[in-house]
């Protein structure tokens, strides 16, 4: 057979084995190295710190468990949460992340290395994405072949849209979920594909696992049995199918009700419902098929398809009915959310309000996964090429996945290992072709000028071949394209078709164009990576205008001044995207946080901000709040701040409150949303208004003030506060801290006393006499 | 609407013997649940001094004011009240659904310096047991945040009625019997669709498209509602977290594209048998990928200004 280019003929198939593997192994601890080193933009440009808001109660929850031990966790009540309810933290935690992180603090404390709790929190991420690299192989080695798998795990392992999710510092649960996720469907398609009830509840083990780390479980309880309902609707069932699939259901349902937070649920919720109809369903194949196999008559057989068919529809009666009932809950709000999209919105605020519960545009796509976006639809077309079980999966992961990462940004994170498995099978079966050096014998063919081991030196063909060549190279892909597609895509019978690549040039351009785009990845990857999500959000960069980095560290000012100044036990009330860094790093009372449970008690947070001050301030006073906090970035134009959620703490308040609150009062009567002269009444007297811009003006010499965020003018006379103090402010004006007045001790409402502090009782007097001077 | 006025003014004499709020039921159940008001009935209905609660809407349905907003509501508004009309009687009598049109009462618009319609708005009792806990009796406008259908309007005015507003939506004929016709339809073509529905290719087709729209930001457009392109000729929507619904087809189409040269150097090219053709092809596509991946990456330049990277465009 003739190749290519030449191929050393003299080594033994042992060395080629032996060699591959080793190269496997290199590349794979290459992969993990780079994975590891791309998510350390974060440590190098700022420091070893705990990231954003949720990562910083799993901290504290993570410290709590390493000082005190698990059963102290297990049991820790948390009374400076959701002040003054409390939060029972064990039991509604998804504890996972905290005791991975605490058995590895105790692991390298075994081995006498004294390291800091935090910096295990800190690399827990990078670590992980080691793994789901190697998972990600595993998987992928499944569906094709190794070669695949190395090039899904170089995919996932610096692919943007994992890699936001757990940079060194993301300290979240989604930091080992992706590992679990990858592992536990690696294992569900091996059970499968062996009919091995060992690796079913090797499955079944790691989906306990994910249940323990993250809300998303019920992807995998989701995914598995539609996966399982395909197989058997595609006439597909096999006993290989009944073990794995009984094996897992049955062992990681009971697994998963050991979580508390899980409880019963496996059994009484929608969510969990499709699992076990899939499972009954199995059951009641398995028995027909068994009693088909011993007995013979043709009635009977036919009888005893009807009886499976009713007893699956009266199955399927038998959830409605209950539904209906109440036995089982319907879908919860967020699961809901996702099929009816308009559903959040309107009912459940909180919810919608997340900036990472928000849909997804095309740039966001594009980012996260670049070049890989458009190679996995012909990763998916691959899969049916062959079909085999395992490549059922892939597909309707594919198109499952992709529909909830259009819905909601934050599902972009299952989305991507998936798109990288289906490129990467994609882009190893092109290699594959284009590497390979056998080339196919050349048809007889009397208008073909070249010989078919045309090398880069012959000469080119005399001008009018060429051009005869071209025009009908031209109409040939227009007019033969689809033939040879549909030929190439369904011929399955008869002899294989001969296949190959001729001459060096094709191959050359084809695996250079190829690698380019592999370079070009890597370079967008690391762009990505450093300048859009390597931003720890706790410490804030910008850069000078000599192009260094310049800090803004207001956050952490102000949180150590609430630490060091306040008394141990003062409240303080914050929206509640601050809530746990303020119990994390200034180690006070909350009234809410981001584990936002109880939606009464944000409301009373939203309506005491979007009231006035008269009406905010016996609210203060009831939940003992000491300090108010709030964010504001109009001074250097930090975009994130609490005017700019502030109508999402209406929105809100006015779902629990709509006689009190209105939303239509904070817009001008033109409906904009305004802070300058033309801001409506409600909004110039409501709490959060007259916080951000209380004395605002002073920084500009007393000229009216311009809202970099809003770019607007502020109003030239600056709200004032009567019930409030200033009590802190951090160096950009970021955090604003503000003290509650006690009542006044003389018993006057605290406005009036204010005035007569100010002297004002006096001007306000002068017009009486005048008027009596008039009479 | 004469049939009203004639009512109207057959019940003035009788008027003088009745209540208020008798003389606002008989004007409602004469309206089929709805008052037609005028000024003087406007003040009436009301009146500082009122028990009763009412929902009022202010429109102007004469074509020369050219509201098509008004003419667009009128209609679900119509129906809630009609549907209170059905409520138990002696709920019936504790509130009303009335319409002003500025046509009639231009003078009130006026005095409430309402400058724009449709308006509607609740005015609370002011007296009684159902005067609202918070003393605050000033009336309350409705929010069109939810658009102009008659579900959201009633759940709204719910919350002030004595009793929930008996409303269902009507059922949508049209859309089951399409269903029931597409079902059946399927069913009896079941011999002729089989082969489509069994061949893997229709299914692969159907993926394909389907994570292809989806990871263009179909789904963006559908719930943010994102209009088809700007309207002045623009098709990019400014800014990263955003875009238009022209934009979901030119770059689904892009990554089909891209997709597709792909697959036809995979599962065409090779099975070529002859060299030159084959040749062709390689370069051809090849070409395709780097020149259409060129403009991708430029048209994400666009809504991202700050990427660094460009290829040959």
């Amino acid at each position: 057979m003739s190749t290519a280019y030449p191929i050393p003929s003299d080594i033994s198939p042992a060395t080629v084995k032996n060699t591959a593997s080793l190269l496997r192994i290199v590349a794979l601890s290459l992969i993990s190295g780079a994975a590891i080193a791309s998510r350390l933009f974060a440590v190098i440009n700022f420091e070893s710190v705990i990231h954003e808001f949720d990562p910083w109660f799993n901290y504290r929850a993570t410290r709590v468990l390493a000082s005190k031990g698990f059963y102290e966790f297990w049991n820790w009540f948390d009374p400076t949460a959701w002040y003054p309810l409390g939060r029972v933290v064990g039991g509604t935690v998804y504890p996972g992340l905290m005791v991975t992180s605490g058995i590895i603090y105790n692991f390298l404390h075994a081995l006498n290395l004294p390291v800091d709790i935090r910096n295990v929190c800190v690399m827990l991420a990078p670590g992980f994405s080691a793994l789901t690299a190697w998972a990600t192989y595993m998987f992928t080695k499944e569906m094709k072949d190794e070669s695949a798998g190395l090039l899904a795990a170089a995919f996932i392992g610096i692919v943007p849209g994992y890699i936001s999710r757990s940079v060194a510092g993301s300290y979240d649960n989604e930091a080992i979920a992706i590992f679990l996720l990858m592992f536990t469907f690696y294992c569900w398609i091996k059970a499968l594909k062996q009919g091995s009830a060992l690796f079913g509840t090797f499955a079944a083990v790691f989906y306990f696992y994910m249940v323990a780390a993250w809300g998303g479980y019920a992807f995998i309880t989701n995914m598995i049995p539609l996966h399982a309902l395909a197989l058997l609707l595609m006439g597909r069932f096999s006993s290989r199918l009944y073990v794995a699939y009984t094996s897992w259901y049955a062992i990681g349902t009971l697994a998963s009700m050991q979580v508390p937070f899980v409880g019963f649920q496996p059994v009484s919720t929608s969510e969990h419902m499709g699992a076990l109809g899939v499972f009954g369903l199995l059951q009641i194949v398995a028995f027909a098929q068994l009693v088909r196999t011993h007995v013979s008559s043709q009635q009977f057989q036919r009888l005893l398809y009807g009886v499976v068919v009713a007893i699956g529809i009266l199955g399927a009666f038998a959830f409605v009915f209950l539904t209906y009932k109440g036995k089982i809950a319907p879908w919860t709000g967020r699961f809901y959310s996702l099929w009816d999209t308009g559903y959040a919105k309107k009912y459940i605020p909180i919810i919608a309000s997340v900036s990472e519960h928000q849909p997804t545009a095309w740039p966001s796509f594009f980012m996260d996964l670049q070049f890989l976006v458009f190679t996995f639809p012909a990763g998916v077309v691959l899969c049916f090429r062959e079909l085999r079980d395992e490549h059922i999966f892939v597909i309707l992961y594919s198109v499952v996945a992709s529909y909830f990462a259009g819905v909601m940004v934050r599902l972009m994170l299952t989305l991507t290992p998936v798109v990288c498995v289906a490129s990467a099978v994609a882009l190893s079966t092109l290699l594959d072709t284009f590497i390979d050096p056998t080339e196919p014998p050349a048809e007889e063919d009397a208008d073909d000028g070249v010989s078919a081991n045309g090398s880069s030196s012959t000469a080119p063909p005399s001008q009018s071949a060429s051009k005869k060549a071209k025009k009908a190279a031209a109409s040939a892909p227009t007019k033969t394209a689809l033939g040879d597609f549909v030929a190439a895509t369904s011929s399955k019978g008869g002899s294989p078709r001969p296949k190959g690549i001729f001459g060096l040039d094709s191959r050359l351009v084809v695996v250079f164009n190829t690698l380019s785009m592999l370079v070009f990845f890597v370079f967008h990857c690391t762009w990505v990576t450093s300048n859009a999500y390597s931003s720890p959000s706790v410490v804030l960069a910008s850069q000078n205008p000599d192009g260094s980095q310049h800090i803004i560290d207001d956050f952490r000012e102000a949180y150590y001044w609430l630490r060091q100044n306040t008394p141990e036990d003062s409240v303080v009330m914050s929206w509640w995207d601050y809530g746990y860094q303020i119990a994390g790093m200034a180690d006070r009372p909350t009234l809410v946080d981001n584990n936002t449970w109880n939606n009464t008690h944000i409301a009373t947070v939203g309506k005491a901000m979007s009231s006035s001050e008269e009406v905010a301030y016996p609210i203060l006073r009831k939940h003992d709040v000491d300090y108010v906090l709030v964010i504001f970035g109009g001074l250097i134009g930090y975009s994130g701040d609490d005017i700019n959620k502030f109508l999402w703490m209406v929105r809100i308040a006015q779902g629990v409150w709509p006689d009190e609150i209105q939303e239509p009062n904070y817009f001008t009567p033109q409906g904009e949303y305004r802070i300058d002269d033309r801001a409506s009444k409600t909004m110039k007297e409501s709490l959060m208004y007259k916080m951000s811009y209380y004395r605002f003006n002073e920084l500009f010499g007393g000229n009216p003030g311009v809202d970099r965020v809003r770019q607007q003018q502020v109003p030239k006379e600056g709200p004032t506060l009567d019930y409030l103090d200033e009590a802190f402010t951090s160096e950009n004006w970021i955090v604003r801290i503000f003290q509650v007045k006690k009542e006044d001790p003389l018993g006057r409402d605290l406005k009036s006393a204010n005035q007569f502090a100010q002297g004002k009782k006096r001007k306000r007097s002068k017009p009486a006499p005048r008027r009596r001077a008039i009479v | 609407m004469k049939a009203v006025f004639i009512a109207a003014l057959l019940s003035l004499p009788s008027c003088l013997a009745l209540t208020p709020q008798q003389q606002l039921s008989q004007l409602a159940s004469a309206g089929g649940g709805l008052i037609k008001l005028n000024a003087d009935t406007f003040g009436l209905l009301t009146s500082p001094k009122r028990t009763w609660s009412a929902s009022i809407q202010f429109t102007a349905l004469d074509p020369r004011r050219r509201c098509n907003p008004c003419k667009e509501f009128n209609p679900s508004w119509g129906t809630v009240a009609k549907a209170w009309a059905n409520a138990p009687p002696h709920a019936r009598q504790d509130h009303f659904f009335a319409t002003l049109d500025f046509d009639d009462a231009g003078g009130v618009f006026q005095k409430l310096g309402l400058n724009s319609a449709p308006l509607v708005f609740n005015y609370p009792p002011t007296e009684g047991d159902r005067k609202p806990s918070s003393g605050n009796t000033s009336p309350t406008k409705y929010d069109f945040s939810d658009g102009f259908e008659a579900r959201p309007l009633a759940d709204y005015l719910s919350k002030f009625t004595p009793v929930p507003i008996p409303y269902k939506d009507p059922i949508d004929w049209a859309s089951w019997i399409t269903i029931v016709i597409g079902v059946l339809g399927s069913l009896l073509c079941l011999r002729f669709i089989a082969p489509i529905v069994q061949n893997k290719w229709f299914w692969a087709a159907g993926t394909v498209i389907t994570s292809l729209v989806m990871t263009s930001g179909y789904m963006f457009t559908r719930i943010r509602g994102s209009p088809y392109n700007g309207g002045d000729g623009s098709w990019i929507a400014g800014g990263y977290q955003n875009q238009f619904g022209q934009e979901v087809q030119v770059v689904a189409f892009i990554y089909g594209l891209l997709s597709f040269a792909f697959l036809m150097l995979i599962l065409v090219v090779p099975y070529q048998t002859s060299p030159q053709r084959q040749r062709i092809q390689v370069y051809l596509w090849t070409g395709v990928t780097m020149i259409v991946y060129s403009v991708l990456v430029s048209l994400f330049r666009v809504k991202n200004r700050g990427y660094p990277f460009k290829l040959f465009l």
